[in-house]
């Protein structure tokens, strides 16, 4: 399947187009900016580093994070095409994707939860229980996440 | 500027450490990546909501992001710095690394604006309807980190000169 994937028109664009590859790999960052820097603010907002931001907040910012998510998407689909056997067979690559998996389903959780919020809980009762009980979620979606930045640079390396 | 600079560092000891040492350069960049996330994250959030899209969140959550903001770029500027001493000669001449320059040194002008201009007065403006300058000083924001971005990666692939 991946083989024939590399050999489709829309691969051999990204991969043979002077600037199709370094275009795309642009689109990836500012996209990866978007969400990851949105889900890295709601993470230390959520485990207590960051204070004073009403957590409710994030919950307005998380269509802005799914259009983040959605130009890394399109653009990491679009890269992954132009090498699919290599890209399916690397181990940065395939943890990437874990962590993506498993940091966007996180990601729906934490906002349901942030979403189910009234309007006065968050704001005055300053220690929640259940603004206690999502901060080790967030710590491990902040874990995730930066795995997934991590181990996507290494891609190249291996 | 820069080459003349980048002359004077080539082949010092800490070229030499960060150029020999194998792990360094993929760890510098996951660094790297990671203090973008955390600065453009919370500038992201701060321009919005100084475009009024926000609703009515309170400005003062603009405050408590910026410290975040400066993290991210310390983190970056330091990492950074680390690049460039790494392999000075390339940096210099390449003309995406210029002009990533280039913007973050007008961006630096409209954070003065910010400090200078917004920050006095935000407490006044817990509203949907933000001032122009507000805007405006978000727009800049928001153009010229895009723009940081969008050449930070195309460094490897354009040319020199």
């Amino acid at each position: 399947m991946f083989g024939w994937l590399e050999t489709t028109a829309v691969a051999n664009w990204v991969a043979l187009s002077l600037w199709a590859y370094p275009a795309l790999l642009s689109l990836h960052v500012v996209g990866l900016a978007i969400v990851i820097g949105i889900f890295i603010t709601r993470d230390l907002r959520l485990a207590g580093i960051v204070r004073g931001v009403d957590p409710r907040m994030f919950a307005t910012l998380a269509p802005l994070a799914w259009f983040g998510f959605a130009v890394n998407l399109i653009s990491g689909l679009l890269l992954f095409t132009s090498q699919a056997t290599v890209f399916a067979t690397n181990p940065p690559f395939l943890i990437k994707i874990s962590c993506i998996v498993a940091g966007m389903a996180l990601a729906s959780v934490i906002h349901r939860r942030l979403r189910r919020q009234s309007v006065s809980s968050w704001q005055y009762m300053a220690v929640l229980s259940d603004e206690r009980s999502l901060r080790p979620l967030a710590l491990l979606s902040l874990a995730i996440w930066i795995g997934a930045i991590g181990a996507g640079r290494l891609i190249a390396y291996f | 500027m820069f080459q003349s600079f980048a002359a004077s560092i080539a082949d010092s000891s800490l070229n030499r450490w960060i150029a020999e040492t194998y792990w360094l350069w993929p760890v510098l960049e996951i660094i790297h990546f990671i203090g973008l996330s955390v600065m453009l994250g919370a500038l992201l959030i701060i321009d919005a909501r100084l475009l009024g899209m926000l609703g009515t969140w309170g400005t003062a959550a603009i405050k408590r992001l910026t410290p975040l903001v400066w993290f991210g770029f310390c983190i970056n500027l330091a990492s950074g710095t680390m690049f460039f001493i790494g392999d000075p000669m390339r940096y210099s001449i390449n003309i995406g690394f210029q002009l990533k320059m280039l913007l973050i040194l007008i961006a630096g002008i409209n954070v003065a604006v910010y400090q200078l201009q917004l920050r006095p007065r935000l407490a006044g403006w817990n509203t949907d309807s933000m001032p122009p300058i507000a805007r405006f000083v978000a727009i800049v924001s928001l153009a010229t980190w895009g723009g940081v971005l969008l050449l930070g990666r195309l460094i490897p692939y354009v040319g020199t000169g």
